[in-house]
């Protein structure tokens, strides 16, 4: 842990505001995207955002320094993530598509399309492709999802990931092998 | 390794994720067996494929969710729907409405004109309200509170916010102050040119730290990557390469992985290897890996950890 984030810590356990909404700011972005690419859902990821953050800011007179704080925040964050995509897992749902009196519609898409325009190379956004991806992604268990994607996505080692998810590195891995199996599966000569 | 093995690690391969010895003998494996290594193409394709996936973050959207955690916090009630518009409202909104093109200035203008009614209000009505502050064209008011007595006298409660700019060289305390603001501004590109500047002054504890803060947590890579250059006549400093090793493993970015080695190599140093053999194990890009390796050669230590 950087001195600097340990410094903030402390402070924030002291009472800091100031020295709270510096923490969060070392970590929102990431926090936020992890919630966005899992859950494409803007304003479900705006609840994750505040879920999470409010448990840390609740419980951080607990943190005892005995891990990352990075570690500490993203078990609370992918412990919240993986209720959301459980419950949608129980309800059937999982894009962020929603039906209207004109059709169905993708909440994700006007981001989407704002990055679209930010990249050229988004414009050749495959719709299909997209769809079978989604389709692939549907396929894996809440857990595999997770992992896929703070492997994936996030950057981060599965030693890591295992400590996050409050298992093993080798479980990690193989979470990681079936997700990727499966996806393969999925897209065939997709890719 | 045959076929049946190297396949199940391919993933795990491509996320650099096997071990060592596994890594040599899939390398091994693949230069001999078009199969397994059209697999890896396979699997490199998907992730590019996924790649097009990722969202960036809209930074509206962040704003929201900052605001929304921080009056959370504060003890309002977030997200909650947009009460109807009060008088006071109405009122700004009038005033926009008036002055087209005003929209951000609504509230200092509907403020300062506030200030000027009870200020005539008072004039007029001979009572002795405390005296209205003069507010100069550079000050823009934050309105908190407005009460209207009954003997007409308006209250109004209000922050301040000037615009100023000085000029002055960067020995002068005052111009620091405002260079160290500057690097933990909003503005991406103020916080670029804020840490650029601070470069000349690292000999002071408070730069020094402010440098380290943005090369370990600022999202923006311009400003990591200033914050290091400037960190160098640094190098060698016991905190200054505790926070390099920590942003050597954990930084997003390899062009920033790599001047941070080129930083941490100026002398050989028994915890420096133990880091580089560190991310040997996890580095995932080859440049990063081939600096780092070359430094454990030329410095005679092992690549990995035993």
């Amino acid at each position: 842990m950087s001195p600097q984030v340990d410094t903030l810590i402390r402070a924030a356990q002291r009472g800091d505001q100031d020295a709270f909404e510096q923490l969060v700011r070392t970590y929102d972005q990431s926090v936020l995207r992890l919630a966005m690419n899992l859950l494409r859902s803007p304003e479900d990821a705006r609840d994750v955002y505040q879920e999470a953050f409010l448990r840390v800011y609740r419980n951080l007179h607990a943190f005892r320094f005995d891990c990352s704080f990075h570690t500490w925040l993203y078990r609370i964050v992918t412990n919240i993530c993986l209720d959301q995509l459980r419950k949608r897992k129980v309800r059937k749902e999982e894009t962020a598509v929603v039906e209207t009196s004109e059709g169905a519609i993708d909440r994700m898409e006007q981001y989407e399309e704002e990055a679209a325009a930010a990249d050229p190379e988004r414009s050749m956004w495959n719709r299909e492709l997209k769809q079978r991806i989604e389709n692939a992604l549907v396929g894996l268990t809440p857990r595999e999802r997770m992992v896929f994607e703070l492997r994936h996505y996030q950057g981060l080692r599965l030693r890591n990931i295992g400590e996050m998810l409050g298992t093993t590195e080798e479980a990690a891995k193989n979470c990681l092998f079936r997700a990727t199996q499966k996806m393969r599966g999925e897209l065939g000569d997709f890719v | 390794m045959n076929c049946d093995t190297v396949r199940k690690l391919i993933p795990l391969y491509f996320y650099g994720e096997v071990t060592p010895d596994e890594e040599d003998q899939v390398d091994q494996h693949l230069h001999e067996c078009a199969a397994c290594a059209a697999q890896l193409e396979q699997q490199s394709a998907l992730a590019g494929a996924l790649d097009q996936r990722k969202l960036e973050i809209p930074l509206a959207l962040l704003d929201e969710c900052r605001d929304d955690l921080m009056a959370a916090i504060a003890g309002g009630a977030p997200r909650q729907v947009k009460p109807a518009k009060g008088p006071w409202a109405l009122f700004l909104d009038a005033m926009s409405a008036t002055f087209t093109g005003f929209g951000r200035l609504r509230q200092p203008v509907g403020a300062v004109l506030l200030i000027l009614l009870g200020f005539a209000v008072a004039r007029f009505t001979g009572s002795g309200p405390s005296p209205s502050p003069v507010l100069s064209d550079n000050v823009y008011p934050m309105v908190r509170d407005v009460k209207a007595d009954n003997d007409g006298t308006v209250r109004i409660r209000f922050d301040e916010t000037s615009h100023h700019e000085v000029a002055g060289r960067l020995e002068d305390p005052n111009i620091q102050r405002l260079i160290l603001a500057g690097s933990r501004d909003e503005d991406a590109a103020v916080r670029v040119e804020s840490v650029g500047l601070l470069k000349n002054r690292v000999d002071s504890p408070e730069v020094r730290d402010s440098l380290l803060n943005a090369l370990a947590g600022d999202p923006n890579d311009g400003v990591r990557l200033k914050a290091l250059e400037a960190l160098k006549p640094l190098a060698g400093d016991a905190q200054v390469t505790k926070t390099l090793s920590q942003v050597l493993l954990t930084d997003a970015n390899p062009a920033v992985r790599m001047q941070v080695i080129d930083l941490m190599v100026t002398r050989r140093d028994d915890s420096v290897v133990g880091v580089l053999q560190n991310l040997m194990q996890r580095e995932d890009n080859n440049g990063v890996r081939l600096k780092a390796s070359k430094v454990l050669k030329d410095w005679n230590a092992s690549i990995g950890t035993f």
